[in-house]
């Protein structure tokens, strides 16, 4: 028991190195034979780190949120990453390609939580606690070479999360119609990718039920303050020097500047 | 109009009745390109002429026009810089909700798209962007039902323009919205399949506008001496990727502020 925890601190520790290093880790298998349960302890594990050195939670991501997705990784529900807050870019801000490994944005839809939400409340509980929505831009590296993983590998790894920006709230209408606005995302100039809100579960609002199960169920505390970013409405693109914005249909839009990898 | 590489008229007549004989047996046929060539986009468009005169002759009435391949990732994939186009006729047509037979097709697959009625012709072949909006008396909701003559959907440019550019049906909406203060790029588009979202995007999608891809095509069908006339439907183009019927089953789509229609596919189930 205490070998397997030792082992587990130890795999924990190559990730926080090849997130911090810029550097991949190239050979998963370690990662892969994790359960489900393993994954998730070492993500908090991951987290823990993170929080020692004062880079606290501010709240949490979702993936795999489409149908699809699911499917093609053998899965039936999403998929729960941490958020830090040294990953917060602001809304208008910049970030640098330096330090990333091989970084691809989207965009999302952000909900931010208005109370501490009692993890044991029926699954409409969630709904109530949202207090403001927002677009937002997810820019996601995987710590593996060739962005390579498996349900397990990419849990351990925080589900990819690297950074994010979020834009004005806008007061969460429990009737608000979320369900299939048009999202576009521009990247160096660029509209990259077109979607529609849709594409996360037929309307973002349904990812909460799917949230507060994973959170009960793998030992997330979703608490007043949190940012959650409910999953991608069009494919990741790859991150380049430039501009990047996400713009959602009668919710607003969130902008970058991305800079280029420094020479020196 | 002059064409730059001159396919020879025999090829042409070849090409039509090939594909002529696959869409009357529903047994796809090889592609055309073995007589037009990869770039004869006028010898290409001769064969849907030709096409088009032969089902006119068999009764069929033309109502409308299509758009083809107006995102950025599908030309791209043809390897070429311009959308293309084809005729709705009025056996093509259905109506929200209606039935509509699987066996019809030979490999239907699905899209989703604002289909424009207009109100008045567009003759030029400078028409602008104005123009269009000037046009259109209303728009609807379409669920565009593409398909091929060609085996495996083995396409290049010249096989889809010869083959009416990949059209098979539609169906529409039944609620005409007015276009009046609408942000076309900004209209979200969801296609579901018997209730899973399958194929999601926006306007933009559409070369930029729906409305700019109306006035391309305006613009192109003037340019090959013919023109766009008042009453005509046109389907502008997918807002997000196109997507294969496995067999019968029901398709959704909506579009936020624009309304809604589906369709059920019915029949046995696909064998393949």
């Amino acid at each position: 028991m205490r070998d397997s925890e030792h082992h587990g601190r130890a795999l924990a520790a190559r990730l926080d190195e090849a997130q911090s290093t810029g550097i991949p880790i190239e050979d998963s298998t370690d990662f892969e034979r994790l359960s489900l349960d393993e994954a998730y302890r070492m993500q908090h594990c991951l987290i823990r780190r993170r929080a020692e050195r004062g880079d606290g939670p501010v709240g949490v991501k979702l993936g795999f949120t489409s149908k699809a997705k699911m499917l093609q990784m053998g899965v039936d529900t999403v998929i729960v990453g941490s958020l830090t807050s040294s990953m917060l870019i602001e809304d208008g801000g910049s970030v640098s390609l330096d330090g990333f490994i091989h970084p691809r944005i989207e965009p999302e839809i952000a909900f931010r939580l208005g109370a501490d939400v009692d993890l044991d409340g029926d699954d409409a509980a969630l709904l109530n606690d949202i207090d403001g929505v927002a677009p937002a831009l997810e820019i996601i590296d995987s710590r593996y070479a060739g962005f390579a993983f498996t349900l397990s590998s990419v849990v351990a790894d925080n589900t990819s999360a690297s950074a994010f920006a979020v834009g004005p709230w806008q007061r969460f209408n429990r009737d608000g119609d979320l369900e299939n606005r048009a999202v576009r995302l521009v990247v160096g100039d660029t509209v990259r990718a077109v979607g529609s809100t849709a594409a996360i579960l037929g309307n973002p609002s349904r990812v909460l039920p799917f949230l507060l199960r994973a959170a009960r169920t793998h030992g997330f505390t979703l608490n007043a303050g949190d940012v959650i970013l409910a999953g991608a409405a069009t494919a990741a693109t790859p991150l380049v020097e430039g501009f990047a914005e996400a713009r959602v249909a009668g919710l607003g839009r969130t902008a970058i500047t991305v800079e280029g990898v420094s020479r020196g | 109009m002059t064409r730059d590489n001159v396919t020879p008229d025999s090829a042409i007549e070849k090409a039509a009745e090939r594909l002529k004989t696959a869409e009357q047996t529903k047994l796809a046929c090889p592609p055309v390109r073995d007589l037009l060539g990869d770039t004869d986009l006028s010898a290409a468009y001769a064969v849907q002429k030709m096409l088009t005169r032969s089902r006119i002759a068999a009764g069929s009435r033309v109502i409308g026009r299509k758009i083809g391949l107006t995102s950025q990732s599908v030309q791209r994939q043809f390897g070429v810089n311009t959308p293309d186009f084809g005729v709705l006729f009025d056996d093509m047509i259905y109506g929200d909700g209606e039935h509509v037979p699987f066996d019809r097709f030979l490999k239907p697959r699905v899209e989703g798209e604002i289909a424009f009625v207009l109100g008045a012709d567009l003759p030029s072949e400078r028409t602008t962007l104005v123009d269009v909006l000037r046009a259109t008396e209303f728009v609807l909701p379409a669920i565009e039902i593409v398909d091929s003559r060609i085996e495996g959907w083995d396409i290049h440019i010249t096989d889809t323009i010869a083959d009416n550019a990949s059209g098979g049906a539609f169906a529409l909406g039944t609620t005409p919205y007015p276009i009046l203060g609408v942000d076309l790029t900004e209209v979200g588009m969801v296609l579901e399949h018997n209730g899973q979202p399958v194929s999601t995007g926006a306007g933009v999608a559409c070369l930029n506008s729906p409305a700019l891809a109306v006035a391309w095509l305006a613009r192109e069908v003037a340019a090959r001496g013919d023109h766009l006339c008042a009453g005509e439907t046109i389907l502008s183009g997918a807002l997000g990727p196109m997507v294969s019927v496995p067999g019968p089953g029901r398709y959704r789509l909506d579009l936020s502020g624009l309304g809604h229609v589906e369709i059920t596919f019915t029949g046995e189930e696909s064998v393949s």
